[in-house]
């Protein structure tokens, strides 16, 4: 019976954590501090550090004979940015995208989501859950080629939809809004399907009780009470498309977003200052979002 | 009865979930204006009536009329019968005056004229001061009449109640029985009423349904129910009873067949005293103080335990030890089949 922990043996290190633990237990900040230390340190050295020198380093120049980093500080990038036609266009380029990512996932994900909060027996909703997820845990780089080879000329799509006289729209726009689309959607589901779960069943027997088809109690009922999670979802297609760089470069033709402008410039162009304020564009626009929708309880939902 | 004042009737209904029998062959006739209970533990299929009336179940077989006409498989918002849910189901992103006003909203009613009636559904159940409050900011009773009056307000033929005062304390149900019962009267509607509480059941009820594993049992008024329950489950789940097996009325009452005895008809005299009629010598085991009387439980010497319910105003109080004889009326004992 060696498995047996042998409680004379144990009993020093049992007793050794029952005085740390009473020590703590009336210690209520140091009990706060071990347990924040570790992800605050991260949180704090990592993430808002590193969007700190985002910020400074977008200040900088870039010495365009010696391409070494002129350390000095001026608004010269940022009023490139704010200025020249090209980032306009392609702010507005990717706004277009993103936005329509986000209509079209919710679109979809609306009735989806339904289903599986309010129709779908226990059963079938965790094989929904389940479906839903599955595709998150494929490469994002696999899902994006997969959908080169669907878009492509004479490809899947071409040979599906070709008798009846539509073709793929091949690679540009479109492509990427289809392709970012199929990737975010699992992001949208999910917390419009958390918040329409929260909607008690009783509700919706109570608005068809007092007399409300049900379109009637969707757009009155349901609707309303998942908007914050509905807004929740948005910000997670809106966002993850505004910072997307790979699949417009497998699917989108010669078309560029912010993020590839960011790319080339820490690449190819070797320019670190710009490309930072570059970065600012969509986190500025993010920031804006997030002002907006943070009044309907969206934040609460995420 | 006749179809004209027949508000509900239900034709050997029955509602199956997969092998669960929870409505398993019901027959019904609510009356016009009645105030109708159905009383039963649960599980005993009396919420899944409610459900078939609402149109929130389908039935497996039967039918199910409203006024003479047949709603069977009609949907919810078809039915002019409304539901009073046990949880309130008051929708959270509305006000009050919303909440009220939904039903004539969904049937198109003008804005103006809509809320001034909402305002009179309001008034009904004296609410009219939080007209503006969301829903989360009101107590557990004014929510309960918010929803009563989110019901009446689109004057349906019959109100379904589920559980109504379920949530409530006491002392608020005990005030909203009364409540309910002056509203059903001056409105004049059917009320369905479901409950676990037999004392709910008996105080507000024209008439009661005992339910038990998806059947009726008993339907009658609430003093035939009480005083004349057809078998064991009965008189056990409606008030309490002592209960004589055959056995037990053999030693006790010297009968043949099984018998329930009310506690409050059974009296405690000193042993000496003569007594006419049934009577069983015994010894006092047990007495409860509960404030409108005394609950005195005898050791028979026959055998059996009986639980009396002594009134308050009993001068020489029984105690523990003491020998009794307690005596009753033949007539107070109900023969169960």
């Amino acid at each position: 019976m060696s498995s047996t922990p042998n409680p004379t043996l144990a009993a020093p290190s049992g007793a050794a954590n029952r005085r740390f633990s009473s020590f703590l237990a009336t210690r209520p900040r140091l009990r706060l501090a071990l347990f924040l230390t570790a992800p605050l340190t991260w949180l704090v050295g990592v993430y808002i550090v590193a969007l700190a020198a985002l910020l400074v380093s977008a200040l900088w120049t870039v010495d365009s004979f010696t391409g070494e980093i002129n350390r000095s500080l001026t608004l010269d990038n940022l009023k490139e940015v704010v200025t020249d036609a090209l980032y306009r266009t392609v702010t507005l380029r990717t706004l277009f995208v993103a936005a329509a990512v986000t209509v079209i996932d919710v679109a979809l994900a609306l009735p989806i989501a339904f289903f599986m909060a309010k129709v779908a027996s226990p059963r079938l909703r965790r094989a929904l859950v389940v479906a839903v997820l599955t595709p998150l845990w494929a490469s994002y780089l696999v899902k994006a080629f997969a959908w080169r080879s669907l878009l492509s000329e004479g490809g899947l799509l071409d040979w599906i939809l070709g008798p009846f006289g539509i073709h793929s729209p091949g690679y540009g726009l479109t492509a990427v809004i289809m392709t970012q689309a199929y990737i975010w959607l699992p992001y949208v589901i999910l917390p419009i399907y958390a918040g329409m779960d929260r909607v008690p069943g009783s509700l919706l027997e109570a608005a068809g009780d007092l007399g409300a088809p049900s379109a009637l109690t969707i757009r009155t009922v349901v609707l309303p009470l998942a908007l914050p999670a509905v807004i929740a979802g948005t910000i997670f297609s809106f966002s993850l498309t505004m910072g997307d760089y790979i699949t417009v470069n497998i699917v989108g033709g010669a078309n560029q977003m912010l993020g590839n402008l960011v790319y080339t410039n820490v690449g190819a162009a070797n320019n670190l200052p710009l490309a930072a304020a570059i970065a600012l564009i969509p986190i500025v626009i993010m920031l804006g979002y997030l002002a907006l929708v943070r009044r309907t309880g969206a934040l609460d939902n995420l | 009865m006749t179809a004209a004042n027949t508000a509900i009737r239900l034709l050997d209904v029955h509602r199956h979930f997969g092998e669960v029998r929870a409505v398993d062959g019901v027959d019904l006739e609510i009356a016009d204006g009645e105030f109708f209970s159905m009383l039963g533990p649960s599980g005993s299929g009396k919420t899944t009536v409610l459900r078939l009336i609402a149109g929130f179940e389908q039935p497996t077989s039967g039918t199910i009329e409203l006024a003479g006409k047949d709603i069977t498989g009609t949907a919810p918002f078809e039915r002019d019968v409304n539901t009073v849910f046990q949880d309130y189901a008051l929708f959270p992103h509305m006000n009050v005056l919303d909440n009220v006003a939904y039903g004539l909203r969904v049937r198109g009613v003008k804005k103006t004229a809509r809320r001034q009636q909402a305002m009179d559904a309001l008034a009904m159940v004296r609410l009219e001061h939080v007209a503006d409050r969301k829903p989360a900011q009101l107590s557990g009773g004014q929510r309960q009449r918010v929803a009563l009056a989110r019901s009446i307000v689109v004057r349906p033929k019959v109100l379904l109640l589920d559980e109504p005062l379920g949530a409530l304390d006491l002392k608020l149900r005990e005030q909203m029985q009364v409540e309910l019962k002056q509203l059903q009267r001056d409105l004049g509607i059917t009320f369905v009423f479901v409950t676990h509480d037999q004392e709910e059941a008996l105080t507000l009820s024209d008439r009661i349904a005992v339910f038990s594993e998806g059947r009726i049992v008993q339907l009658g008024s609430p003093s035939e129910v009480y005083e004349q329950p057809v078998n064991e489950y009965v008189a056990s789940f409606v008030g309490t009873s002592n209960l004589f097996d055959a056995e037990a009325a053999r030693a006790v009452l010297g009968a043949e067949g099984r018998f329930a005895l009310r506690p409050e008809k059974i009296h405690l005299v000193a042993p000496s005293a003569s007594a006419g009629g049934p009577q069983a010598k015994g010894k006092v085991a047990e007495t409860i103080y509960l404030g409108v009387g005394r609950r005195v439980v005898v050791d028979l010497e026959a055998g059996p335990q009986l639980v009396v319910l002594e009134p308050s105003t009993t001068e020489a109080a029984v105690k523990r030890g003491d020998a009794v004889l307690a005596t009753w009326r033949t007539e107070d004992l109900v023969r169960l089949t």
